[in-house]
């Protein structure tokens, strides 16, 4: 099940994180996000394809640890998008699926002429529909 | 945008979900809205750059939010990483959704590197623009005309002036923002600006919008290759 979601934006400032199980410690999850944060600069920054620009937004599995399992999505305004999960066996098509519905909500989100771009996300609907997708996600 | 493709069969009409509607707005409605964010900005400044210098920034805001729309709205998303890429990406998509149609043309400037002309021949926002004296209902004669010219009865409606020592004022800095915006937020850092250009055989003038990438946008493209 999904622990974690987070919202980065491009100068890897935090614009929304939420961890959705009380257990977990929620340092440790933004610890976990901190450190993705490497791996995507460098899939970024190095494409493993060469001679095609990697311009693909799902970035996939970004690292495994212990107990986790953390994947990326990067949008054109290069604002990441994390998920940390716990189940052992997800299907590739889930995880798009569930960033794709993410991003229009943060579309939405930062469609808000009153919200700025770079300050973080106070949009209570944001909260509410990222819980719904959270959710529905998880009956799958 | 969330829960798209849930169809219900309702037995009374009136239960039935009010439809999508069309993706646009009708033209005197942001005429309107147009015309109220020029007066509004033209009681705070007193002089013509700096009004320019407003709709650029109010601009700057739209294209920011049009970025990240456009690319969720597109599918098979790819991020745009070449000049020509997100030139094209802005001259057609953003332009298409914006006033609904292409822009005219794209050009590359010739003294220069890395400037580059998107130009049009009767821009919305101009268009709505009036720099001339005729129809001025003010008993001065040295205002110009705020006006909206595609109503339903085509009729003329007053809705404000700027005095005439304001110069020529370019309402093209609205979308030059907006363009600045959407460029901006693709990690393209440019400086934008809306330029009159006259042609001959035509009353009103050319509107281009310049763009002036800096200087690590060319450093960047040149090392890609």
């Amino acid at each position: 099940m999904i622990v974690c979601v987070a919202v980065v934006g491009h100068q890897n400032n935090p614009l929304y994180i939420q961890s959705f199980t009380e257990a977990d410690d929620a340092l440790k999850l933004h610890h976990i996000v901190h450190c993705s944060l490497d791996v995507i600069d460098e899939r970024v920054n190095n494409p493993k394809k060469s001679g095609t620009t990697l311009n693909e937004a799902f970035l996939g599995l970004l690292y495994p640890t212990v107990n986790y399992k953390v994947y990326g999505y990067l949008t054109n305004t290069k604002v990441k998008f994390i998920l940390v999960t716990t189940d052992l066996d997800v299907r590739d098509t889930d995880v798009r699926s569930f960033f794709r519905r993410f991003h229009a909500a943060y579309v939405d989100a930062v469609s808000n002429p009153f919200h700025v771009p770079g300050k973080k996300i106070t949009s209570r609907t944001f909260a509410e529909t990222v819980r719904d997708i959270v959710r529905s996600y998880v009956l799958n | 945008m969330i829960g798209v493709g849930k169809m219900k069969q309702y037995s009374n009409v009136l239960d039935k979900p009010l439809g999508k509607g069309k993706q646009e707005v009708s033209l005197s409605a942001f005429a309107f809205l147009f015309s109220e964010l020029v007066q509004y900005n033209q009681t705070q400044v007193d002089n013509i750059a700096e009004l320019e210098r407003r709709l650029e920034d109010a601009g700057y805001a739209v294209g920011a939010r049009v970025l990240e729309l456009l690319c969720h709205r597109e599918k098979g998303n790819r991020r745009e990483t070449r000049l020509l890429g997100i030139l094209s990406f802005v001259h057609s998509t953003v332009w298409k959704v914006l006033f609904g149609k292409v822009a005219d043309s794209l050009e590359k400037g010739t003294e220069d590197e890395d400037e580059y002309m998107i130009s049009e021949k009767e821009l919305l926002v101009n268009r709505l623009l009036s720099n001339s004296f005729v129809n001025c209902k003010h008993s001065r004669n040295d205002c110009c005309v705020v006006d909206l010219r595609q109503t339903i009865d085509k009729g003329w409606i007053f809705t404000g002036s700027f005095p005439k020592d304001m110069g020529t004022f370019n309402s093209g800095a609205f979308a030059a923002g907006i363009v600045k915006g959407v460029l901006e937020g693709a990690g393209f850092p440019a400086v934008v600006t809306a330029h009159f250009v006259p042609i001959e055989g035509q009353q009103r003038p050319r509107t281009t919008i310049l763009i002036k990438f800096s200087e690590e946008v060319l450093k960047r493209e040149s090392s890609l290759g």
